[in-house]
């Protein structure tokens, strides 16, 4: 029996839908539920002041994108997530693994880090505030720490996995400190630590986008919190999908990374 | 034999980091001027832990964050765990629904605040819808997939056996799907307890813990910030924990994994 193409299959069941063609497929949810938003507004079920169709939000990110609002806005959002993930993924890579190499360093470290991993990131958005003020500084910090915490965890657990036999053959053979980590450890530990990677970039996205909404001045965030306390809800509407898509994206593309990195396995 | 094969020491070796991490604080803190009001002094923040305890907002605070991130879980895994398995048995109502929540799950929930405060306003029920979405999806998603992955060969003996469809359900569907089930369910729970901050945090509605994390950030309060995180990350803890145990000993039955 062909598969329905929007089926409810759990992600992990099957690989990354690449070998289908993923955009067409991908593209079936959302225009299903814009059919029925558009359905729901033309039924006259809602006000305009609730819920306005799917046409007129269009029309809303038209008029932002031709504005170049929009532009800036996501402009803005993604170059606080690439700066604050690259911060956040080189810590975490480095503190992963320094304490998985080390058993002195895993002792005197990973306690604290165990400790603070227990505090859900949105936590410290008020100490960050409070810390560097609304500034880009909080921004870039609280998505470095959204990455760091993940990736972190991913390098130390894909480090500790590696069989020990692998070390003690290397130590047979001599192998030198940067033969090991290049031809041994990297790639042994490349595939959990992509997944690290990905969990991190879409949380970081959730995390700057709750950081925006809390205190900013520009962003995706701050312009779904403007149009809120303008009553435009074209305007949200527009900053949800606009979120969405992007959210979605990044998901998308780290899969995809992530299969191209690892297809060594299968073969 | 190495000092860190001793497990006193180990825990010793561990302590070592936050100690200094503390003093560092400690020593930031007394420097006073601008330092001062980013770096609470340890006594200062003991102190604020002293007041809200005794004035018993620290357990107001709480009790008011567990209780609402529990409601939104008992009706967001609820719904959740009934659709997924649903959509699992019924392949007509996954086709349907299917490509529907697929869109909607790609939004952040966060993402979901501001639209969800302009329809229903910036109020308890506002929270409770948000903790409800997080918890929602983590715990149709297991379902579905636990009950879709159930073996072909124990419907089959089902089938010889003259199962009803109830009987099927009891007692094959939802026996093979439990380890599922009780993942999604440790998901949501984890997704609410965040989400429930965060809405607290965003929204502000009457009280919580996240409610008075917001208010001691316009106070400029650091003290009671770190008061209500350390709460916070406590409680997360211990439902951690709690539920690691309940899932082991639910499971107890299946083979130990690897």
């Amino acid at each position: 029996m062909a598969t329905a193409p929007a089926s409810f299959l759990p992600s992990g069941s099957r690989r990354p839908g690449f070998k289908l063609g993923p955009l067409p497929q991908a593209l079936v949810p959302p225009l299903a539920l814009f059919a029925v938003w558009q359905l729901a507004c033309l039924t006259g079920l809602f006000p305009e002041q609730v819920l306005v169709p799917p046409s007129t939000v269009a029309r809303t990110l038209a008029r932002l994108a031709a504005s170049g609002e929009l532009e800036r806005d996501v402009g803005v959002s993604l170059r606080r997530l690439l700066v604050g993930f690259g911060a956040g993924a080189l810590t975490g890579l480095a503190f992963g693994a320094a304490t998985a190499l080390s058993r002195w360093t895993e002792a005197a470290l990973w306690p604290l880090f165990l400790l603070l991993w227990q505090v859900p990131v949105i936590a410290f958005l008020p100490v960050l505030v409070l810390f560097f003020g609304i500034d880009e500084t909080f921004k870039i910090t609280i998505v470095a720490l959204a990455t760091f915490f993940p990736v972190a965890l991913a390098t130390f657990d894909g480090i500790k996995s590696v069989p020990r036999a692998w070390f003690e053959v290397a130590q047979v053979y001599r192998t030198r400190l940067p033969d090991l980590l290049w031809r041994i450890l990297v790639p042994a530990t490349v595939p959990a630590i992509l997944t690290g990677l990905r969990v991190a970039i879409t949380r970081a996205w959730v995390v700057l986008v709750a950081g925006e909404l809390l205190a900013a001045d520009s962003g995706i965030g701050q312009l779904m919190e403007t149009g809120r306390q303008l009553f435009q809800i074209d305007v949200v509407l527009a900053g949800v999908i606009t979120s969405g898509v992007i959210g979605f994206l990044l998901d998308r593309c780290a899969r995809a990374l992530e299969a191209r990195a690892t297809r060594w396995k299968d073969a | 034999m190495s000092l860190l094969d001793h497990k006193p020491a180990r825990f010793a070796v561990g302590l070592v980091a936050p100690a200094l991490l503390l003093a560092w604080w400690q020593w930031q803190a007394s420097r006073g001027g601008s330092n001062a009001v980013a770096f609470a002094s340890l006594s200062t923040v003991g102190g604020a832990a002293r007041e809200l305890i005794v004035n018993g907002t620290l357990l107001a605070d709480a009790a008011a964050t567990l209780q609402r991130a529990f409601t939104g879980l008992g009706i967001g895994a609820t719904l959740g765990i009934a659709l997924g398995i649903a959509m699992a048995m019924w392949p007509l109502l996954d086709r349907l629904l299917g490509p529907l929540l697929n869109a909607l799950r790609q939004v952040p929930m966060i993402g979901w605040l501001p639209l969800i405060g302009l329809w229903f306003g910036s109020d308890e029920g506002s929270e409770l819808i948000v903790i409800c979405l997080s918890a929602f999806f983590p715990a149709m998603l297991n379902a579905h997939a636990g009950v879709a992955q159930v073996e072909r060969r124990y419907l089959e003996v089902g089938q010889i056996y003259g199962f009803s469809a109830s009987q099927r359900f009891r007692r094959i569907l939802l026996p093979a799907a439990m380890p599922m089930l009780l993942t999604g369910l440790t998901q949501s729970l984890a997704f609410a307890w965040i989400a429930a901050i965060a809405a607290e945090l965003l929204m502000g509605a009457s009280v919580g813990l996240g409610v008075t994390m917001q208010q001691a950030q316009t106070q400029q309060r650091l003290d009671i910030i770190l008061v209500t995180i350390a709460v916070t990350a406590a409680i997360g803890f211990a439902i951690n924990q709690l539920v690691y145990r309940i899932r082991s000993s639910l499971l107890a039955w299946q083979a130990p994994a690897q």
